[in-house]
């Protein structure tokens, strides 16, 4: 420890609520200093792992500012620097390890920072032993996924998806700062350590199968989806078989939902997009009382010329059924949904789910909000009901092969379902809510976080955040995170490509990262194989079955 | 080869010392660094290799009491016809201590012992010029010498001490420009104005 090089500055004031403020070596320059870097205070008794927050330019003499020295004067302003105007560094200490007295020996468990350094403790940029050390590595352990890299530097930085899986977890950033390709990676590190099982609602069919990048400019590259990286571990669903043909994609099934499948609270959701008065809802209740899981069928069956006499069977007002039955038209529109289905759409799924399958649920150019709205409602309540079922079931039992599976489920758009009203009626404001109880946790993208319920973003476990302009959704992505004045510069200071801020319950301190290439090398690490290598196990293994 | 002195201590105390020249009008120049060997090595508090810095250089009559007359002729004709009256002038310089050298080195601070009368004042070599200014903390006290403006006194040593470092010489101006800029940390004016005038 006594040899680190990179010497930074040094602290020279500073609070535990304000951050440390550290006096920039003469011979950096301060343009090298950026925003969310991760550094090392070497204090007395701990070092602080800390990261970058600000930056500041300072003088001692105000008469500086008011003659300051001409550009010829080249050599007042080198005598200047570092002395009569230096810059000054913010850091927010994260973590602390405790530093064994008379001895180099660390105590390897970071603490969270209860203490500040000393005066004139010397910082370095952090190098890649501190990273491994407090970000683990993927040779350790399998829980451990290489997401990127600190800033400037060369070494993974790893998630921790055992702790990623126990909660809900979000990803944001506006649009075009890659929260697809985020998505994909940490999907990806789900899908190959096997920590969870994954539905993607794909409302763009972005992850089943190839992919467009955008490079900017005229050249277009296309990249592989994860039913190509991972082959049969991934089922891609589609609601549009004709769209999936089009797009050469192997769709596994096709989704048909029969009306006596959706249910009113399916339908509660919907209201926003359709535009539905609250006694249009009460009507659609009263229908359901009584013909119960027939009740969209009756009313779609019915609502053409009966509705009066539908009204007055069920002793209801005629306007709000008939205003109801307006709306719901819609759903005949919609191929995927017919009257009734010979199989259960849910139970396919369910069965993939046992087996460890992913599922990618692609829509085709059925993209509009509200097919995307009602199908991923259906299919979560129903899947949550019956991860209920099973949990409580384990619980009964407690025999280890009776836990469900952990389930996440990746929604895009997340601001439809989550928003304060949608997310007290829909299924994903519960899931949210109630953490891991029932094995499913969500997987939350979204652009917009501010249109998010604050609740549902303060049980958030895992925030990645690309770059977020607007104040609003900078403000509400850091609900619930101690300290945020710091992490909003770093944020707002984020590149727009590659680049995110990872806070939360899967890493041990916040940290900025540049993204792991998408490319050639990180399919491989996947397990992909090539036409040429895959041919020759397909061979291996036909040997292997028939002899 | 034996260095020639250019004067001989005639006053000394704790902080500086005044020496006669060897020739009329022959001192070092102003802001320039001297040294004083010390008298015998035998002698016991002899002392060490004593540095100081030229603040004030004066040309008067040996008399004390009697001060030189104006002629109202050039020096030319004056030294044809009169040659006696430059016997009865004398050059003397006073000179600020700097540091001293001893066994271990270059040190800048005052010597124990001011530099005994009598001795002998060399000018300073280049490479002594430069091993000296390697370190720039004797400016400080350069800002005590109320005899002399000390901004003038600082920009004459400065600019003697460039030749010495005529290789980084840009370099050596950064780093006592930085110097300078700490000890004036209240007085941005003042020191733009000494950087303006170091720079050659």
């Amino acid at each position: 420890m006594d040899h680190r090089s990179g010497e930074l500055g040094i602290i020279t004031r500073g609070s535990l609520l304000e951050g440390m403020e550290m006096k920039l070596n003469p011979n950096r320059s301060v343009e090298d200093i950026k925003a969310g870097k991760f550094v090392v205070i070497e204090g007395e008794k701990h070092l602080f792992f800390s990261m970058i927050t600000d930056v500041r330019l300072e003088v001692t003499n105000p008469q500086i500012l008011t003659h300051p020295p001409s550009r010829e004067n080249t050599l007042l302003r080198q005598v200047l620097s570092g002395t009569s105007t230096y810059a000054t560094v913010i850091l927010r200490p994260m973590l602390a390890l405790e530093r064994v007295e008379n001895s180099h020996l660390i105590n390897p468990t970071p603490q969270p920072v209860k203490t500040i350094p000393t005066h004139f403790a010397l910082v370095y940029e952090a190098d890649e032993e501190d990273v491994s050390r407090i970000f683990g590595r993927e040779a350790l352990d399998r829980k451990y996924f290489n997401i990127g890299k600190p800033l400037d530097m060369d070494t993974p930085v790893c998630l921790n998806l055992d702790r990623f899986v126990e909660r809900s977890n979000g990803i944001f950033g506006k649009t075009g700062t890659g929260k697809t390709f985020l998505t994909r990676l940490v999907l990806s590190g789900l899908i190959k350590n096997e920590k969870a099982v994954n539905i993607i609602f794909d409302t763009h069919n972005e992850y089943g199968w190839g992919a467009m990048k955008e490079t900017g400019g005229n050249r277009q590259d296309f990249v592989k989806g994860l039913k190509q990286i991972f082959g049969n571990r991934v089922a891609i669903f589609t609601l549009d078989p004709d769209s999936s043909r089009r797009r050469k994609v192997q769709a596994d099934h096709e989704v048909l939902i029969g009306y006596d499948q959706i249910a009113v609270e399916d339908v509660i959701p919907l209201q926003d997009e359709l535009s539905l008065h609250p006694t249009a809802m009460e009507a659609a209740y009263s229908i359901w009382a009584r013909y119960k899981n027939d009740w969209l069928d009756t009313l779609l069956e019915r609502g053409e010329e009966d509705i009066q006499a539908l009204a007055d069977e069920l002793r209801t007002h005629p306007e709000s059924l008939a205003a109801l039955y307006r709306k719901l038209r819609r759903f005949r529109a919609f191929k995927f949904l017919i009257p009734k289905t010979s199989e259960d759409i849910i139970q396919k799924i369910m069965e993939y789910i046992d087996k460890g399958i992913h599922i990618v649920l692609e829509f085709g150019k059925e993209s509009s909000m509200l097919c995307y709205l009602l199908v991923a409602n259906i299919i979560t309540r129903r899947i949550h009901e019956l991860y209920v079922k099973r949990t409580e079931e384990y619980l009964a039992t407690q025999n280890p092969a009776n836990r469900p599976k952990q389930l996440v489920i990746t929604i895009e758009e997340a601001h439809k379902f989550l928003n304060p009203r949608a997310s007290k009626q829909t299924i994903f404001g519960t899931i949210a809510r109630e953490l891991r109880k029932y094995y499913v946790s969500l997987l939350v993208v979204d652009q917009r976080p501010s249109g998010i319920d604050d609740e549902i973003l303060s049980q958030i476990g895992t925030k990645i955040i690309a770059l977020l302009d607007d104040e609003k959704d900078i403000q509400a992505v850091l609900t619930g995170v101690s300290n945020p004045t710091g992490l909003r510069s770093v944020l707002a200071s984020l590149d727009s490509k590659q680049q995110a801020l990872i806070l939360g319950h899967a890493v041990p301190m916040p940290i900025v990262i540049r993204s792991r290439d998408y490319d050639e090398q990180f399919y491989k690490d996947m397990g992909f194989l090539t036409e040429k290598e895959r041919e020759e196990k397909v061979a291996a293994d036909i040997e292997a079955l028939f002899g | 080869m034996k260095e020639t002195h250019i004067a001989e201590v005639i006053e000394s105390n704790t902080t500086e010392m005044i020496a006669q020249c060897r020739d009329l009008h022959c001192s070092p120049p102003f802001g320039s660094f001297v040294k004083v060997k010390p008298t015998s090595t035998s002698v016991e508090g002899a002392g060490f290799l004593i540095y100081g810095l030229v603040f004030n250089v004066m040309t008067n009559s040996i008399e004390p009491n009697r001060r030189a007359v104006a002629y109202g002729k050039t020096e030319e004709e004056l030294r044809n016809e009169q040659p006696q009256i430059f016997e009865l002038l004398k050059t003397e310089f006073q000179a600020h201590l700097v540091g001293y050298q001893d066994q271990t080195g270059i040190k800048q601070i005052l010597p124990s012992q001011p530099p005994r009368i009598h001795s002998f004042v060399y000018t300073c070599s280049l490479e002594e010029v430069r091993e000296f200014t390697r370190q720039s903390d004797y400016l400080h006290t350069l800002f005590t010498i109320s005899r002399v403006p000390p901004d003038e006194l600082i920009i004459a040593t400065i600019r003697n001490s460039l030749e010495a470092h005529a290789e980084d010489a840009h370099q050596y101006l950064i780093q006592v420009g930085k110097e300078l800029s700490r000890l004036l940390r209240e007085d941005y004016d003042r020191l733009s104005s000494i950087l303006r005038r170091i720079a050659p």
